[in-house]
């Protein structure tokens, strides 16, 4: 078996309900270790709905996903955090009054010792571990907004959102997951904010090839400039599969992103897809 | 246990669950709309039950005894004035705190609650020992072998079934009760649609402050007697019967209203010795029901987003 | 980087506080009228204002934070210094004693709700377990008396996570329901219980330490020492003990965690964290330390009933940690102090305390959210620089 073209994540089938609304019909999905996929689709056609289900937030109603080799299929967030897949939110999720450092290792959970005892009375060996931790997470952060660095001692709600996006990737990253999902990572960004985003992300990635990425965007020049392969979802299903070049110019895509011709084709007003009445999210 | 203390059992249970029901109704309607818990609820339905008493109070010194007259004036005083005062809350205590974690809100409301409680222990005349409300509904009662069944508690359970299907109205049948839904699905859509989010608001918590006081009226028909502290464990026992029925559910509150009642009286029942212990057994059961379902028995609605 | 000028005159600025704040709080614990009392209050009041508009409130501050050991030190020795010059007043003894032993509390409530965000309405509750479980084990059994109070933190710890676990997997205001439903029915419990006492309560014996009887008297030649003196000492002890726990705590990948879990439990769980299980070990934890400060309270008063621990006794609490300033101890050292001293001193409020504090801390939620004496950032290791 080739190596290189091992399948690391394999969705297969996946959809989820919400009461009767589909969110997520019968996706598939695959990506080789070290791909860039950007998954594409107008608002509510369910790309953040995969995350959730990705993540564990939400449990699919039908499916199976195998990271990795192994079934991850409704597994809660902390193991397919601890599986190595990390991500960001559409929303910036970030804890404001806490400082960007704090917020970073939030993302580092998996390699902090967590134990009562080294916290509490170990305190020289944690202060080695603290110092080597900055360092990491500067040299992290510097990538991406040398200044930030500088800062990082202070509270991440100082910041502007472009920053604070920027966090988010670092805290993302800072456990080196082997998957990362980008969730609108370039939102309110100027363009040229958005290339050297892209840069920075593919930066991390040259010192790390193994990285694989997922990326939900609506910027085609982001997508076209750095991805490998596209989904494009619509209404919860798969309506494309292709490189960038190839999607584009298909006419399903133009459809789904330009409107439906025919009014009958269009359904009745869309609710949001992840709030939804009587479904209770898998207890986190 | 003979029928007739069984039938006792039943009505004394009946009339609880409704009282429990109608202050779990603010509770949910509240959550409903704004994602929070305003637990000065059940201190609110104390002040209504003492803003009743303070007009009862009234009559007699006007030497007015007429029952049915005082007691139309009385609900519909102490209702409008718990309502608008339900709503003040809203505007400053709780709408102020919005965009605060929850437990903000949850906070304030509970020194609200405080307030409301040592201001009437402290400054309504004698506030600390408890007052007699007036027997002021037809005190006659209908003899079944063991079991009398007083005609003042029938008539307390139809007139709360009846703000219960009021309120079944309301929130199903009117473009105000749509507005409520809407609101509570998403305030931002909501918003968009052109709703007024501070108006519903306010009228949601003048609707379940109102009620609120109703309960309280209710509670000193029927036990005869008002105290400071009364809203303490009634607001207790409203929340977590809202919350079992699901925060957010009419009718799970109802339902929790009700099945909280009948737990005590098992409990009471079955625990004879004391009545602190049907208390625990209730909130014991209650806490078990949680552990087992901890949406509610009826789904709590969903409201984060991812 | 401050110049070498500054770092004396900081440190001198806060040892200064440090004496002033002893004085004063010396001055007050003396006056006997309420007119001098309140003049004192006002006194005070308007020092702070005048403090904070010339900026020397947040040099203050500073100074605390960059001395910290030293001033750590300083407030230590003020309190003791102050135990020596009060040593034959019970009243004012007990009276630290007491603030002492709030505080120890507050600190594990602190861990609960201003950390791990856990709200806990039976405080109080707690703080009973551990003075019945001394009431129980000194009255019954022989055990040293040091075991006791660790037995006493143990019992409540162990209560606290009998009630927390069935509603561990769900949402924040299911937990306060449990601890509400706990506040409320714990007096009546212990009420209808004759085995504990019913509403009379239990005796509880004094500490016995090392064959040093603390209920005694001390004499030394002429010099009659209230016998509070050993139990302000022993409190002490409890309280840096509690108060470095506690910043070490902060200062840790665990004061992370619980932040995390506080501030959004969505992303927290998405990086690894179990919600439930640092929930518990918050609660647990903090149960733990308000369970020994019970014990060791309910030794020093010698008795211990159900009316000393209602719902209102826990939001007495809770609201000393919302004044202070949720997750700062030294605002809870300030809070403490006032919320206990201030009705004993000012008879005339006593019975208003309930209402006033319920006032005060509702304006602070709307007006001041922080608290008298915000949180800071977290600094893992003070006086570190990259």
């Amino acid at each position: 078996m080739n190596a290189t073209s091992e399948k690391f994540l394999v969705v297969e089938d996946v959809s989820k309900y919400f009461g009767g609304l589909a969110a997520l019909k019968k996706l598939d999905l695959e990506i080789n270790s070290g791909e860039i996929l950007g998954l594409i689709g107008p608002n509510g056609s369910g790309k953040t709905t995969f995350f959730n289900v990705l993540t564990g937030i939400f449990k699919p109603t039908g499916g199976s996903i195998h990271f990795n080799g192994r079934d991850v299929t409704g597994l809660p967030p902390q193991s397919i955090y601890r599986a190595g897949i990390a991500r960001t939110f559409q929303r910036s999720r970030m804890c404001l009054p806490l400082s960007i450092f704090d917020n970073i290792m939030i993302g580092n959970h998996i390699r902090l010792n967590h134990g009562i005892w080294y916290n509490l009375f170990r305190r020289k060996s944690f202060a080695r571990d603290f110092v080597a931790q900055h360092r990491e997470a500067s040299e992290l952060l510097e990538i991406f907004n040398p200044e930030l660095a500088e800062h990082i001692f202070e509270a991440a709600g100082d910041f502007p959102m472009i920053d604070r996006r920027r966090m988010e990737i670092c805290r993302a990253l800072i456990s080196r997951p082997r998957l990362l999902l980008l969730d609108e990572p370039s939102a309110g960004m100027t363009h040229d904010e958005m290339h050297q985003l892209m840069n920075d992300i593919l930066k991390v990635r040259a010192g790390n090839p193994d990285l694989t990425i997922i990326i939900i965007e609506h910027e085609m020049n982001v997508i076209e400039s750095i991805t490998d392969h596209c989904v494009v979802l619509n209404f919860g299903e798969k309506i494309c599969e292709g490189t960038y070049q190839e999607i584009a110019s298909d006419r399903h895509v133009q459809e789904a992103y330009l409107g439906g011709s025919d009014i009958e084709d269009e359904p009745p007003g869309e609710p949001r897809d992840d709030e939804k009445e009587g479904e209770q999210w898998q207890t986190v | 246990m003979d029928l007739g203390t069984l039938g006792q059992y039943i009505v004394n249970g009946m009339m609880l669950g409704m009282m429990y029901a109608l202050v779990a109704v603010g509770f949910t309607l509240f959550f409903g709309v704004l994602n929070v818990i305003v637990f000065s609820h059940g201190d609110l339905l104390m002040v209504g039950a003492f803003t009743g008493f303070t007009v009862s109070l009234l009559f007699k010194y006007l030497g007015d005894d007429s029952t049915s007259f005082q007691i139309v004036v009385i609900l519909i005083f102490s209702m409008s004035c718990m309502a608008a005062l339900g709503a003040l809350v809203a505007k400053y205590l709780v709408l102020p705190l919005k965009s605060a974690p929850p437990l903000m809100t949850l906070l304030i409301t509970l020194m609200l609650g405080t307030i409301l409680r040592e201001s009437v222990r402290l400054f309504y005349p004698d506030g600390s020992n408890p007052k007699l409300f007036p027997a002021l509904l037809p005190q006659t009662s209908y003899t079944f072998g063991n079991f009398s069944l007083r005609l003042d508690n029938v008539i307390l359970l139809l007139t709360g079934l009846l703000i219960i299907v009021i309120l079944h109205i309301i929130i199903n049948k009117t473009t105000l009760g749509l507005a409520i839904r809407a609101v509570a699905q998403d305030e931002e859509t909501a918003r968009m649609m052109g709703i007024n989010f501070n108006f519903i608001v306010f009228v949601t918590f003048a609707i379940g402050s109102g009620v609120a006081a109703f309960a309280g009226i209710m509670n000193g028909l029927y036990y005869n007697e008002i105290n400071f502290g009364m809203g303490l464990m009634l607001g207790a026992i409203g929340f977590s019967a809202a919350i079992i029925g699901g925060l957010g559910n009419l009718y799970g509150a109802i339902l929790g209203g009700f099945l909280f009642a009948g737990l005590q009286t098992i409990g009471a029942v079955a625990l004879p010795f004391s009545s602190a212990y049907k208390d625990v057994f209730a909130f014991a059961a209650i806490i078990a029901l949680m552990a087992w379902r901890p949406t509610g028995l009826i789904a709590e609605k969903v409201s984060e987003r991812v | 980087m401050k110049s070498n000028n500054e770092a004396p005159h900081s440190l001198l600025l806060g040892l200064s506080s440090a004496v002033a704040l002893l004085a004063y709080t010396a001055i007050f614990m003396v006056a006997e009228t309420e007119a001098a009392i309140v003049a004192i209050i006002v006194f005070g009041c308007i020092a702070i204002f005048l403090l904070k508009r010339f900026g020397k409130l947040a040099q203050i501050n500073l100074a605390f934070r960059t001395h910290q050991r030293i001033m750590h030190y300083a407030v230590m020795s003020g309190v003791l210094i102050l135990a020596a010059i009060f040593y034959d007043s019970h009243y004012t003894l007990f009276l630290i004693a007491t603030v002492i032993l709030y505080l120890v509390a507050c600190l594990g409530m602190n861990i609960q709700l201003g950390y791990a965000g856990v709200i806990n309405f039976s405080v109080a509750s707690f703080f009973g377990i551990g003075g019945y479980t001394a009431a129980v084990l000194t009255m019954q059994t022989g055990l040293p008396h040091l075991l006791i109070i660790l037995a006493g933190g143990l019992v409540a710890a162990a209560v606290g996570s009998l009630l927390l676990l069935p509603v561990l997997r769900t949402s924040g205001h299911y937990a306060a329901l449990v601890t509400i439903a706990f506040a409320l029915l714990f007096k009546t419990f212990l009420e209808v219980n004759d085995s504990l006492g019913g509403p009379q309560g239990l005796q509880v014996a004094g500490m016995h330490l090392f064959g040093f009887e603390f209920n005694n008297n001390i004499v030394i030649g002429d010099v009659d020492i209230s016998f509070y003196l050993p139990y302000v000492i022993l409190s002490l002890i409890l309280a840096i003990a509690a108060f470095t726990i506690t910043k070490r705590l902060e200062r840790s990948w665990i004061g992370l965690n619980m932040d995390a879990i506080r501030l959004d439990e969505t992303a927290a769980a998405c990086f690894g964290l179990s919600i439930p299980r640092w929930k518990i070990k918050a609660f647990t934890f903090g149960n733990f330390i308000i369970g020994i400060a019970g014990a060791v309270y309910g030794m020093m008063v010698g008795y211990i009933a159900p009316s000393n621990f209602t719902f209102g006794d826990s939001l007495i609490l809770m609201s000393i940690v919302l004044l202070g300033g949720l997750g700062n101890p030294w605002g809870l050292v300030v809070a403490t102090s006032i919320v206990i001293i201030l009705p004993e001193k000012l008879q005339v409020i006593q019975e208003y305390r309930f209402l006033l504090y319920a006032i005060v801390v509702t304006l602070m939620l709307l007006y001041r959210p922080e608290g008298l004496v915000p949180r800071q950032l977290r600094c893992y290791i003070p006086g570190w620089r990259a």
